[in-house]
């Protein structure tokens, strides 16, 4: 009967590594993009409170509203300059209905303006904290940039926080094309330099050069078209040699980013519906 | 035993501080970053409850994955070396030392005690990196990493070491 209880007692310490690591492996491998829960992460209310403060104090040494400021300003600067370059173009050849739409909808943008709190670039699987939250208009599946270019998704909102989908997460993919055609192919990371991502899926007919500019392909309801995602640096044929796999140098610093911009857009939100709703909605 | 629980949860606050706050900020040469909560296991004497130490690494651990949105990485890492821990210790341990011996600079000898921190050091990032990049595997990149890591996880850790000593001279 005691003899148990003795054993036990002398192997306490196995049980509770046991218990301990089956916990941590289970909070390791549980949490995967589909498992809605930010209890564990720096999206939760405490976390992400302190991490807030951490920041003020960093926004406050580097001058934190003449830095939003500016980014904000460059990015409406850049959006009527985008806007101005498509009404250009337009005015070149014959304006068809389609370019006006697309004026049209980059007009209808609203702008969330957002502070990184949180942001790690070293690991497989990063994610980005940014201090806005659904309180503030900010839902799932909405593009994130900075002034200089693509940023992530939205994946996770609690009240006044939420949870970004980097470029930099092997779990992100973004439609993009080569600025100037409609080639397009979506644009993945697989860890290593957080400068260098990777667009596959371009066709072996495609013509293009190191250097060309990548840019948001607008084909899902998450960016719209035309915002700058980098310069293409090295070209590979893919790995089933049907297509080219292209080495894109991101214009973002991500190791480095204060200030970004959410793209809220009623209308994208509209269409993502109306497709989901065509395709029979479990498509995706 | 109340100035124990204290001393514990100081130094873990102070480990967190340092680890969320600063290195998670490092990133040498664009991956790689100091990780230096393993160094709560070296202040565990050669006698501290084996159960009691895994739940303080596992605490912290833990509370390093909340900020740094690791789930789990920290805490598992944590977790087996304070396991291993008291066996590697007892091998440095020198045979007329008191019951409660604690391992420093001065009791052990200064090549002894950084012996038993690299090592130490060595099995914590090994397991992290290990752990981070399960479905992943690169190994050129997981070396580079976990290499980079280690070595500026060990200057910090001694530079910790150092300060401590200085800090215990002066009291």
């Amino acid at each position: 009967m005691f003899a148990w209880i003795e054993w036990i007692k002398t192997h306490l310490h196995w049980l509770v590594f046991l218990l301990l690591e089956t916990a941590s492996l289970v909070m390791l491998f549980r949490f995967n993009m589909y498992h809605h829960s930010v209890w564990n992460t720096q999206a939760n209310a405490v976390a992400g409170k302190v991490l807030a403060w951490e920041n003020e104090l960093h926004s406050y040494l580097k001058m934190k509203e003449l830095n939003g400021q500016l980014v904000r300003e460059n990015l409406i600067l850049m959006h009527n300059n985008r806007v101005m370059a498509e009404e250009l173009e337009s005015l070149k050849h014959d304006t068809t209905y389609v370019e006006r739409l697309m004026a049209a909808q980059l007009d209808t943008l609203n702008h969330i303006p957002a502070r990184v709190i949180s942001n790690s670039v070293r690991m497989k699987d990063n994610l980005m904290t940014l201090d806005k939250g659904a309180a503030d208009g900010v839902r799932e599946e909405m593009g994130v940039v900075s002034g200089t270019g693509v940023v992530g998704i939205i994946y996770e909102t609690s009240p006044h926080y939420s949870l970004v989908l980097p470029v930099l997460n092997s779990n992100s993919s973004i439609s993009c094309r080569l600025r100037g055609t409609d080639f397009f192919g979506s644009l993945t990371w697989k860890g290593g330099s957080p400068l260098d991502a990777f667009l596959d899926g371009i066709p072996l007919h495609a013509r293009f050069r190191v250097g060309d500019i990548v840019e948001t392909s607008g084909h899902s309801s998450v960016f719209p078209p035309g915002i700058f995602v980098g310069k293409v640096s090295e070209v590979f044929s893919s790995q089933d040699g049907t297509s080219y796999e292209l080495k894109v140098r991101l214009s973002v610093d991500m190791a480095n980013l204060r200030d970004v911009i959410i793209i809220d857009n009623p209308d994208w939100q509209e269409i993502d519906t109306l497709q989901s709703r065509a395709m029979g909605g479990g498509l995706q | 035993m109340i100035i124990e629980i204290l001393k514990r949860i100081w130094q873990i606050f102070l480990l967190l501080v340092l680890q969320v706050f600063l290195m998670n900020h490092i990133h040498i040469m664009g991956y790689g970053s100091p990780l230096v909560c393993v160094a709560l296991l070296l202040y565990f004497p050669v006698n501290a409850n084996r159960v009691l130490t895994m739940l303080w690494a596992f605490l912290l651990g833990f509370l390093v994955d909340v900020f740094s949105s690791t789930p789990g990485l920290s805490a598992a890492s944590m977790t087996l070396v304070a396991f291993l821990q008291p066996g590697w210790l007892r091998l440095w341990v020198p045979k007329d030392s008191p019951e409660d011996f604690l391992p420093d600079f001065r009791t052990m000898g200064r090549w002894n005690h950084l012996r038993y921190l690299t090592a130490l050091l060595l099995l914590h990032h090994g397991v992290y990196y290990l752990l981070e990049s399960f479905s992943f595997f690169n190994l050129t990149d997981l070396c580079m990493t976990a290499g980079i890591s280690f070595g500026f996880s060990w200057l910090s850790i001694v530079v910790l070491e150092l300060l401590r000593r200085g800090e215990k001279k002066h009291a």
